[in-house]
């Protein structure tokens, strides 16, 4: 028998040498999917890891209330408890640590209700966070530094000696002296958020204020941290933060870190136990890590989709080589079993060769994956996202790539032993009805997987399931089945269309393709490889035009700049400066909508901008239109102030008992951007008292006043309020806008009735106030009087997502009321879109920055609303320190090259190569092998006087005839697939739905090279075979009986 | 005396080393029918290849119908089969994929008629054979002694001058091949056409006007 198979394989080379390029080829392709599910992957989520935000996984310890003397060993232990956890990677740590409030005896007066309170701070790595203005850093016991506004508020130098009065609160540690060593400026972005006065240095009303008295808070006074540790001051609170060295890690590691994060929380009570009052271990890392981890799940059950549709590519291609091996062994098995061979024999003569064969397609793809799957990991986008790696091979791998090879040897086997109707193929009834029904079976599933595919949750957590990854190749598969049975009939009205024609060559093409039993397998493999090539090549558009648009929405703009701190006065030129665009200023924050504060999880978003640049800021699907409507009639304007002048207040009150006014101006810059300056408390007394410190740089203009009075409760209840500002220097002129300032005053909460007749008149470069204020409650009422050179707006028009349409259920026309901070706000639903750029899938409404500033200004609140800047056409924002910035193309890059994705553009790649080169392989066979069959055919037709020429043309002709509409129907059936499934397949960075969904694109240059290289490559195969066999076809082969 | 419908004169041919035909003359007259016997092997078949231009001689000459065959090219060739000489074939030949009267119809097709007298044609020949009855059935579907008398019907279709057969009877029982005989001795007196059949059939040379022996590549009178 080993004899017969050699000799057998000597002569029959050809054929066996396809059919060992067929299962080598889906073994390689198996090998090498399976390096990118399970290598690739692992590396992907290490890269991921190491690639990170520091911000992303560090692991922070909150303790809060630490008696003097557990001060240390409360932070070692914290300490400890963070690094054991972290372990066995490395990291850094940093506290930092702020005491309980002492009293400042120096700018305290008990007499007058005044109460200034200190706070001492130390700060790891204090030189990184501030910069040095004066003096020197703290060093030894009883250094102090301070900001420099606080020491300037405080009126302390470098040397100043400073007497920090007992703690407040129970069991108060005693009065301390400490020495003003140098002054340093906090640097932006540098943790001061988490300073008790959030690194402003000083507040006139601290949160914590437990006495009714006017408390200023000032601080911190930074010392070392050994030294606040050792002062014999109470903690009143102490973070710890653990920076992980994640640059080299192992999957297996990170994921017992993410265990033993989560668990930090728990081990950390344990410990301290009841030295401190609070203790919580926050940390993103674990959700960071599993984030990755879905992640990467998600793209390896894409991966296996697209390696299935190739798998399966491989199978059919197997199928066609086979049945043409049998085909043309038929006349030999026939002879075989003539002579007695059993079929039990002759299927072990197939065992054995299909056993050589697949050993040696095993042998070659083990390699051959290798080396395809490191080419892979050395191209974009495998390249960009750090995952190159050297060919490697892997017991996963081998696994794959045997169970591969031996499943389709088996196929083959049962092929060759199935017994086929030579020549005749007249198909037998009950075959047709096996076919029938699995094309019906195969609908079904494809059907399911399809609905089950639009059924999936728009959340996050969606996985790898079954039916993710079948849908793809059960749609294509059920599609070009369908596809098959169309053809046919439609042949035949061709047939009938070209019989019409008087020659031969048309004719007779027409009659070939029509009526001769085309092979089923082979056109399978040419509809489904064609279906599989337009699904890859229109699905891996698709998805980067997803996350372009995901990307676009997501950021909303250009350039995003989140800021750390409040804007100050003069922001807009450094941002305009730096990031060379249009800019514009930008409030983004949770808004309460009624009682509603965000049902499902997301709080309810506000988000408002510049409308008046729309177009050149909004990005994102649907952003074109969707800030009309919105900007205001008339812009803001008010007197120019010059740089350094300094508006005075005169004033006064009927009443006997003094009143206070704490004025506060609203100036507008350039750029629109409104920041508030807060004047000293003033006593009415009809002298003039200066405002300095307010106009710092130039261009800035007056637009807004605000005056709260204060003043005991006792005597007179009302008084008379006369009040004059002067703004020295002052240019009234309405400066761009047209129409003269005109100044309207109300009370910033009329319901509140603490303040009425409120007026205000301008004249020259003079404002008057005046009103009736009402003292006799003592509750904390508001009594506020705001001029502005602006109506009041009225309710705020918003173009609210469909999301927060449906959660408060409103409508085009529903008026809602908001509490932005504090300040309740009116608006009105002016239109429903699908998403607000910045804020896709949350439950966000859109307003013009400059209508909200005017509504809250209106409503007594001048703190700017301002959180962040946009910035359109940005050219960069180097060296604009203010905040975390996030730009389009920036966060593009991140989703299209993350680690944890870019397998998919890979293998997509792949697997339009596997398909172009399975479908011209499987041109090549089934030509070869039907022009073979059909020389005799050739022969007698020269026989009958046809010439070469045409004898070709009718032979091409009949080709073209199949292949061609079969190429058609498979590009159709992979635009249909990626139609319906592609859009369902793509998911956001998160897991979840992407918004805006995702919608198939249609990559036409893409498509032209595809359909060039099939048609063309499909083409030339078959004119090389036709010309081949017309040329070989001679008197020869008449002698052989057919 | 007409002039000869076919000269064959000093025709060689070799493959390699079997001298399949050596020095091969003889002429037929016009609407004779012409037996070419030989045991198998003796070169009949190379000799009507040779004949009809579907293989050419190593030396010597064939002129049908005035046209000198060896000195043809392939297109020249062609339109010899195309409207001068036919051939049937020991296996038939029709092809597959077309029903009888469209087999009859590739020569006509060959020559551009039009569809009408096309059909006509078709239908008179496929009367002229018997098988007006069969004109849809595929090759397939018909009987070895249908299949050969569409061939002959097919080979008739262009009338040509001359019509070689080579074994048409080969494949059939000795009473079809028979009829089949019968039939091209037939078509020989009505359409007035020339054949030259190969046979090792001695029943079948009884119905040739002339019988031409060969033996080993050699005329043998
Ligand atoms: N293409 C070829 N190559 C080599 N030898 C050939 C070829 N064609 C014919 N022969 C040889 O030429 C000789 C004559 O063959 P030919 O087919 O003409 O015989 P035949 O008389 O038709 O026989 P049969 O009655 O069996 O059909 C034979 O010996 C044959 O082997
Ligand atoms: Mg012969």
């Amino acid at each position: 028998m080993i004899a017969l198979l050699t000799r057998r394989a000597r002569a029959q080379w050809p054929l066996l040498l396809s059919l060992l390029a067929v299962l080598t080829l889906g073994a390689t392709l198996l090998g090498t999917c399976a390096l990118l599910v399970t290598h690739t992957s692992e590396r992907a989520v290490e890269v991921a890891a190491s690639r990170a935000d520091p911000d992303d996984v560090e692991v922070t310890a909150y303790t809060v209330t630490i008696a003097a003397a557990d001060a240390r060993s409360v932070a070692a232990d914290t300490r400890t408890v963070l690094t054991s956890a972290i372990a066995p990677f490395s990291a850094t740590t940093s506290t930092r640590a702020s005491s309980n409030m002492r009293t400042l005896p120096s700018h305290t007066d008990e007499d007058r209700g005044l109460l200034s309170e200190v706070y001492l701070s130390g700060v790891d790595g204090l030189r990184d966070q501030a910069r040095l203005i004066a003096g020197r850093w703290p060093e030894k016991s009883g250094d102090t530094v301070l900001f420099d506004n606080t020491a300037r508020l405080l009126g302390l130098k470098v040397g100043s000696r400073v007497h920090l009065g007992a703690e407040l609160g129970r069991d108060p540690a005693p009065p301390m002296n400490v020495t003003v060593v140098g002054l340093v400026h906090p640097l932006p972005d540098a943790g001061w958020d988490r300073d008790p006065l959030g690194g402003t240095g000083y507040d006139p009303d601290p949160k914590d204020a437990v006495y009714a008295q006017d408390v200023n808070a000032y601080g911190p006074f930074l010392v070392t941290l050994d030294d606040l540790l050792a002062s014999g001051s109470a903690l009143d609170r102490l973070e710890v933060t653990a920076r992980p060295d994640l640059s080299a890690p192992t999957g297996p590691a990170l994921d017992r870190l993410r265990a033993s994060v989560n668990g930090a929380d728990r081990r950390l009570g344990g410990v301290l136990g009841d030295r401190v009052s609070i203790e919580r271990v926050a940390s993103p890392l674990p959700k960071t890590l599993f984030d990755d981890r879905s992640q990467q799940e998600l793209t390896a059950g894409s991966v296996l989709a697209l390696a299935l549709i190739g798998i399966l590519l491989t199978a059919i291609a197997l199928a066609l080589a086979g049945r043409l091996t049998t085909g043309v062994r038929a006349e030999e098995s026939a002879l075989l079993t003539a002579l007695g061979t059993s079929r039990g024999q002759a299927a072990l003569a197939a065992a054995v060769e299909a056993a050589a064969l697949a050993a040696l397609a095993a042998a070659l793809a083990v390699p051959a994956s290798s080396v395809l799957h490191s080419l892979l990991t050395h191209m974009q986008p495998l390249a960009g996202a750090g995952l190159a790696a050297r060919p490697a091979v892997t017991g996963v791998q081998v696994l794959a790539v045997g169970c591969g090879a031996v499943a389709l040897a088996l196929l083959h086997v049962g092929l060759a032993v199935r017994p086929v109707a030579a020549g005749g193929e007249r198909r037998g009834r009950r075959e047709l009805l096996a076919r029938s029904g699995a094309d019906l079976l195969l609908f079904a599933l494809a059907a399911v997987g399809w609905w089950q595919l639009r059924a999936q949750p728009a959340g996050a957590g969606s996985r790898a399931d079954a039916v993710r990854v079948l849908a793809p190749a059960l749609l294509l598969t059920a599609g070009t089945a369908l596809t098959l049975r169309l053809l046919p009939p439609l042949l035949r009205r061709a047939e009938g269309l070209a019989g019409q024609a008087r020659g031969l060559v048309l004719p007779l093409a027409g009659f070939q393709a029509a009526r001769r039993p085309q092979a089923y397998a082979a056109g399978l493999l040419i509809g489904l490889a064609c279906a599989a090539a337009t699904f890859g090549t229109a699905f891996g558009s698709t998805w980067t035009v997803s996350q372009h648009e995901q990307a676009d929405l997501s950021v909303g703009t250009d350039l995003a700049l989140t800021l750390d701190a409040p804007p100050v006065t003069g922001q807009s030129a450094e941002v305009a400066a730096a990031t060379g665009g249009v800019i514009s200023p930008v409030a983004d924050r949770n808004v309460a909508v009624g009682q509603w504060l965000g049902g499902s999880g997301a709080s309810p978003r506000l988000v408002a901008m510049d409308t008046r640049h729309a177009a050149d800021l909004l990005r994102g699907r649907g952003s074109d239109s969707v800030a009309d409507g919105l900007t205001p009639a008339s812009a803001v304007t008010g007197p120019l102030l010059p740089a350094g002048s300094t508006p005075t207040i005169t004033g006064t009150a009927t009443r006997d008992t003094p009143v206070l006014v704490t004025p506060r101006l609203l100036l507008q810059d350039d750029a629109g951007l409104r920041t508030a300056c807060s004047g000293p408390p003033i006593v009415l007394d009809g002298r003039p008292h200066r405002v300095p410190g307010c106009v710092t740089v130039a261009g800035l203009r007056l637009v807004a006043v605000a005056l709260p009075f204060s003043g005991g409760w006792e005597g007179q209840p009302n008084s008379g309020i006369d009040i004059t500002m002067t703004l020295p220097g002052a240019d009234s002129s309405p400066g761009s806008a047209a129409e003269p300032v005109t100044w309207s005053a109300r009370a910033a909460s009329a319901e509140a009735g603490q303040l009425t007749a409120p007026a205000v008149t301008a004249a020259g470069n003079r404002l008057r106030f005046r009103a009736d204020v009402q003292f006799a409650d003592p509750a904390d009422l508001s009594r506020v009087l705001v001029a502005t050179t602006f109506p009041d707006p009225g309710p705020m028009p918003l173009v609210v997502a469909e999301r927060f349409a449906t959660d408060v259920s409103a409508r085009a026309g529903t008026k809602l009321s908001l509490t932005f901070g504090l300040t309740p706000i009116n608006a009105v639903v002016s239109r429903i879109v699908p998403a607000i750029p910045s804020a896709p899938g949350s439950p966000a409404a859109l307003a013009d920055v400059d209508t909200l500033s005017r509504v809250l200004v209106a409503h007594g609140d001048f703190d700017s609303p301002v959180t962040g800047w946009w910035a359109g056409h940005a050219r960069s924002a180097d060296g604009l320190h203010l905040g975390k910035i996030t730009t389009r193309t920036g966060e593009t890059a991140r989703l299209v090259g993350s680690p944890l994705r870019s397998s998919l553009p890979a293998v997509l790649k792949v697997l339009v190569a596997a398909a172009v080169a399975l479908l011209l392989g499987g041109v090549v066979l089934h030509v070869a092998y039907d022009v073979q069959l059909r020389a005799l055919e050739v022969a007698r037709l020269r026989g009958l006087g046809m010439s070469r020429r045409d004898i070709r043309a009718a032979l091409l002709g009949e080709h073209a005839a199949v292949l061609l509409p079969l190429i058609v129907a498979g590009a159709l059936v992979g635009a249909i697939a990626t139609w319906a499934v592609a859009p369902l397949l793509i998911r956001s960075d998160t897991g979840a739905a992407p918004v805006p969904p995702a919608t198939a694109h249609w990559p036409w240059g893409a498509f032209g090279i595809l359909a060039a290289v099939l048609i063309l490559g499909a083409g030339l195969a078959v004119a090389i075979v036709v010309t081949v066999q017309a040329r070989r076809a001679d008197a020869a082969h008449l002698r052989v009986a057919s | 005396m007409t002039a000869p419908l076919l000269t064959v004169s000093g025709v060689h041919r070799s493959f390699g080393a079997v001298r399949a035909l050596r020095d091969i003359s003889f002429e037929v007259e016009p609407g004779t029918m012409v037996a070419l016997v030989g045991r198998s092997g003796s070169g009949k078949t190379t000799l009507l290849n040779v004949i009809g231009g579907l293989d050419r001689p190593d030396s010597g000459t064939v002129t049908v119908d005035g046209v000198d065959v060896t000195a043809l090219d392939e297109d020249g060739l062609s339109q010899l089969r195309r409207e001068r000489v036919s051939y049937v074939f020991q296996t038939f030949g029709l092809i597959p994929v077309l029903s009888a009267a469209e087999n009859v119809g590739v020569p006509l097709r060959l020559a551009r008629v039009d569809r009408p007298d096309r059909e006509r044609r078709v239908e008179l020949l496929l009367d002229l054979v018997g098988l007006a009855g069969h004109a849809r059935q595929r090759p397939g579907e018909l009987s070895g002694g249908q299949q050969q008398r569409v061939a002959i019907a097919r080979a008739l279709a262009a009338s040509p001058r001359l019509l070689i057969a080579d074994e048409p009877t080969g494949q059939l029982d000795a009473e079809t091949g028979l009829a089949v005989m019968g039939l091209i001795r037939g078509v020989v007196e009505s359409e007035g056409v020339t054949a030259l059949v190969s046979t090792h059939d001695p029943v079948m040379m009884a119905l040739a006007d002339r019988v031409i022996h060969i033996a080993d590549g050699r005329l043998t009178t």
